[in-house]
């Protein structure tokens, strides 16, 4: 038993038991501990002691290729997961012959209202119809105000139909 | 019994998480009698205790990461007691398989058996008197050098568990040696 030991046996049967039986619990101790240390072991031949040492840099070197071959088998699992996904990149970007894709544009009309089919000309012919409507509704205005001095209440009927006739074509398509 | 600076040994250590061979070798040398002690007053053979031995310093290898700090002697000796706990449940378990051809094999290595009981000195005899328990208590004690608050801790039981069950025993064994001479 070493010094420190001893002190700690010490310690702690003093804690657990009044003195004198303390004094006999550490005594007996430390003759079961005499007998012990005066019957040592049969001597460790030096021969197991370099097989042990042998065997460990043996396992060393295993521990070590199997580091090795995690990191490689990450590392191939990281490459393979890269050229997937850059296969998937270039297999979306790269669609049919190799052709540009559509370019898809949207109607400021919504399809549904206009129901055309041929956007790019429904965008057009809004602009003129637009554009007519604006120029008719200037002409009523100039009716109304008398700046053209013919007949007002009979030019504005016909421009009121013709404003009529173009809004009803509008909503026909 | 080999002693080492705990400085030294923490340098030691710290070579050995970095794979470092011949700070494994300074582990050995340092170790390498109290182990065999252990492994040799447990089994009462040389044989099994140079392979426990030899297996529980390829242990120390794959888990010295394990090792987080504390007493190096009590995390080592708890290595050796799970070494020596797997001995015996794969000695059980083979004796279990043996079970059948156990008359068979004893009478024809009757000289085996009594050389093996040749080599087995006194204070092996009387150890194997005491509960095994107790017995690997005393063992544990006496090779590792380990705190009582670590033994303790290390078989889950009371302190005071640790000391009641470690003087009874090392008393009983005196009285047992005595009777013997």
């Amino acid at each position: 038993m070493n010094g420190q030991n001893e002190e700690e046996l010490k310690g702690l049967l003093k804690k657990l038991l009044n003195s004198p039986e303390a004094e006999e619990a550490i005594e007996d101790v430390r003759k079961g501990e005499r007998i012990l240390s005066e019957h040592p072991v049969p001597e460790l031949y030096k021969q197991v002691i370099g097989n042990i040492k042998a065997e460990i840099a043996r396992a060393i070197l295993c521990k070590k290729a199997a580091a090795f071959k995690r990191t490689a088998y990450k590392a191939v699992a990281v490459a393979a997961a890269v050229i997937l996904l850059a296969a998937i990149g270039v297999k979306l970007f790269e669609k049919g012959d190799g052709e540009p894709g559509k370019i898809v544009t949207a109607s400021i009309i919504p399809e549904v209202i206009w129901e055309s089919g041929h956007l790019v000309a429904d965008d057009a012919e809004l602009a003129t119809l637009t554009a007519e409507i604006e120029e008719i509704e200037s002409e009523i205005l100039d009716v109304k105000l008398g700046k053209n001095g013919g007949n007002g209440s009979a030019e504005l009927a016909e421009l009121e139909m013709e404003l009529a006739e173009i809004n009803s074509y509008f909503w026909e398509g | 019994m080999k002693m080492v600076e705990s400085d030294s040994l923490a340098q030691i250590v710290i070579g050995c998480k970095r794979g470092d061979a011949s700070c494994f070798s300074q582990l050995v040398d340092i170790y390498a009698s109290r182990g065999y002690g252990y492994f040799y007053r447990l089994t009462g053979s040389s044989d099994v205790s140079d392979d426990l031995l030899s297996e529980l310093f390829v242990k120390l290898v794959e888990k010295i990461n394990s090792y987080k700090g504390g007493s190096f002697e009590g995390w080592l000796f708890r290595v050796a007691s799970n070494v020596f706990h797997d001995y015996l449940r794969d000695k059980q378990r083979q004796e279990r398989l043996l079970k059948s051809q156990k008359r068979r094999i004893e009478s024809k290595a009757p000289d085996d058996k009594v050389s093996e009981s040749e080599r087995i000195d006194k204070l092996q005899e009387q150890l194997g008197k005491l509960d095994a328990d107790i017995r690997e208590l005393i063992i544990l004690r006496f090779y590792s050098q380990v705190s009582f608050k670590e033994i303790a801790a290390m078989r889950s039981e009371p302190i005071g568990t640790t000391l009641s069950k470690l003087h009874r025993g090392l008393k009983k064994l005196r009285e047992l040696m005595e009777q013997k001479l």
